[in-house]
């Protein structure tokens, strides 16, 4: 039976809300985001003239100033993902192995406890950290004190102010990690540890042969968010602190927004910004296919 | 040699979850202690003169004209409707991919939301702040809303909920005389209460705790949200006055708090079902 076109208008209707939502606030801006970066766009300014790629071609121009603001932020960007991804996947799946490990009744209360920093706003989290880490007056300098040691300048030295940053991070994200693992963990056939014990393996070989390839679809979804996460980074840094110690932890989203709202020259910033965002669709690109191929491979 | 291990991962969980609490039960103590104990670099969990007058001064917007309750107000507000919101059109997009096969473009659609998933907000957040820049709606209610409406996550969580419903109770309710909307709304939508929370509980902490997009586009005192009110407060003239800054942190997490232990489980089931795309 075909469908009547009034059945098929009616269909359509349930669809049509989101669907301008998705227009109006996703592909629109897309698209705009596109032209303004062709644009010399001047946020205050009435006149927005055409200039081609030359907001690009700034970027790739070595010793200009959209060159170094650009190169830097990513390198320091850069920077952070190498320190802080690894820790994020290896802690994440470590507490999700302890909380696994623990007696049945114990399992819920500590996940809750490892996962509430999750639930908390970028800025909680970072007023918290500020009170942390204050030179003076800051918990952990005050413990050093008393320990008998030095005062460190968390986030005004270096290599501390990474440190402190990372330390924030891994405190505040571990447990979207950690869920994801536990539930990964537990999806893991229980037959085969058996048959691994029989065969008399040990915890590690077990670890090793068992828990990892099997995993390892979620280890890879893991290690991408992450990624993407890490590449993001922009409250921890913008809060704490506030790029510095010089410009050292000023990462490349800092940069941009700054070059679009301090400097106002949002056609140049939209060109970073586009060129970000490429940089994170081939690293997502990347695992899909790592994903996918190995699918094919089964 | 088992019993002693047992133990010892205990004890393991038990320093890991202080450290974890730490900061928290931190903010908790300064937040009761007069500005002065806060600065003295005392590690005392338990303030000397314990005191709420933080919290008071706080909340009747005492402290430095920060209108607190106002930006509070603000992110409930905008978390209560947005959710609304997502809930709605999300729900229906959704029933109507999984079960309306005559719904016109639905294989495009389809793919194109599911390609959103891989969009970063970087590529989005310049222009859209043009885009309500141009329709004059920056520091209105409307920019703190409107953006996350376009996000494809509660479609795709949705979607997947409802091409698993049985489809006999939909011909049943056909049968009767019941059409799409009803059927939708009397049959589909109540069956999926717990579906309909998880991404309820999900998209409210997210609006509520989200930090940049609020902080450029409400820029007016009257319009902050509390995330990015708190956040301008400790870069500004509350900088090392920790007691108030401990007191306006905690109201501010209080709300996000409640929700996660009620809803931890719920939680917990959106963040899996975002891993097994």
């Amino acid at each position: 039976m075909k469908p009547t076109l009034k059945s098929r208008i009616s269909s359509s209707l349930f669809a049509l809300p989101y669907t301008l939502c998705f227009a109006a606030f996703l592909l629109f801006p897309i698209c705009y985001g596109f032209y303004i970066s062709l644009h010399d766009f001047e946020l205050l300014s009435k006149e927005h003239p055409f200039v081609g790629l030359s907001n690009y071609i700034a970027i790739f121009t070595p010793n200009s100033y959209e060159n170094a603001l650009f190169f830097r932020g990513l390198w320091a960007t850069i920077q952070f993902v190498i320190f802080s991804v690894p820790l994020l996947i290896i802690a994440g799946l470590a507490i999700a192995m302890l909380v696994n490990a623990l007696p049945s009744k114990l399992r819920g209360l500590f996940r809750t406890f490892y996962f509430i920093p999750y639930a908390l706003s970028a800025s909680v989290m970072a007023v918290i950290w500020l009170m942390m880490f204050d030179t003076n007056a800051g918990f952990l300098n005050s413990m050093l004190q008393k320990l008998g040691g030095q005062s460190i300048p968390w986030l005004t030295g270096t290599p501390w102010a990474w440190v402190s940053l990372i330390i924030t991070t891994l405190w505040w994200t571990i447990g979207f990690n950690m869920i994801i693992f536990i539930n990964a963990l537990n999806q893991v056939p229980e037959d085969y540890y058996e048959a691994a014990s029989i065969d008399g393996a040990s915890s590690w070989s077990k670890f090793i042969y068992i828990t990892l390839p099997t995993i390892r679809p979620v280890m890879l979804f893991v290690m991408i968010t992450s990624t993407i996460a890490s590449f993001n980074i922009y409250a921890q840094p913008f809060l704490l602190t506030r790029g510095g110690p010089g410009d050292t932890t000023r990462v490349l989203l800092i940069n941009v927004l700054d070059h679009a709202f301090i400097r106002k020259e949002v056609g140049s910033a939209s060109a970073m910004a586009i060129i970000m965002a490429l940089i994170i669709i081939i690293i997502s690109l990347v695992q899909y296919r790592l994903t996918y191929g190995r699918k094919e491979g089964n | 040699m088992h019993k002693l291990r047992k133990a010892l991962l205990i004890i393991v969980a038990i320093l890991l979850a202080a450290v974890m609490l730490l900061p928290l039960v931190w903010m908790i103590s300064t937040s009761l202690k007069n500005d002065f104990e806060a600065l003295a670099g005392q590690m005392n969990f338990i303030p000397k003169k314990p005191t709420i007058d933080n919290y008071i001064q706080g909340l009747n917007g005492e402290l430095m004209n920060v209108p607190i309750m106002r930006w509070i107000t603000n992110s409930l507000s905008i978390g209560i409707i947005g959710t609304g919101i997502i809930l709605l059109i999300d729900s229906m997009a959704a029933y109507a991919l999984a079960r309306l096969q005559d719904m016109m473009f639905r294989k495009i659609l389809f793919s194109m939301f599911i390609a959103s998933l891989m969009i970063p907000g970087v590529l989005t957040f310049l222009p859209m702040y043009m885009e309500f820049n141009g329709l004059g709606l920056i520091n209105t209610y409307a920019a703190l809303i409107l953006p996350y409406t376009a996000g494809a996550f509660g479609v795709f969580l949705l979607y997947q909920f409802f091409i698993s419903f049985p489809k006999e109770i939909e011909e049943a309710a056909r049968i009767d005389g019941a059409n799409k909307w009803q059927i939708y709304s009397r049959v589909v939508l109540p069956s999926s209460v717990s579906i309909m929370v998880t991404l309820g509980i999900f998209t409210f902490m997210g609006i509520y705790n989200d930090f940049v997009w609020p902080l450029y586009a409400a820029t007016s005192p009257d319009m902050r949200t509390i995330t990015a009110g708190i956040a301008l407060m400790s870069q500004g003239s509350y900088t090392q006055a920790y007691g108030k800054l401990m007191a306006m942190t905690t109201i501010a997490a209080l709300p996000v708090l409640i929700i996660f232990m009620i809803g931890q489980r719920f939680f917990v089931k959106a963040i899996i079902q975002s891993a097994v795309k």
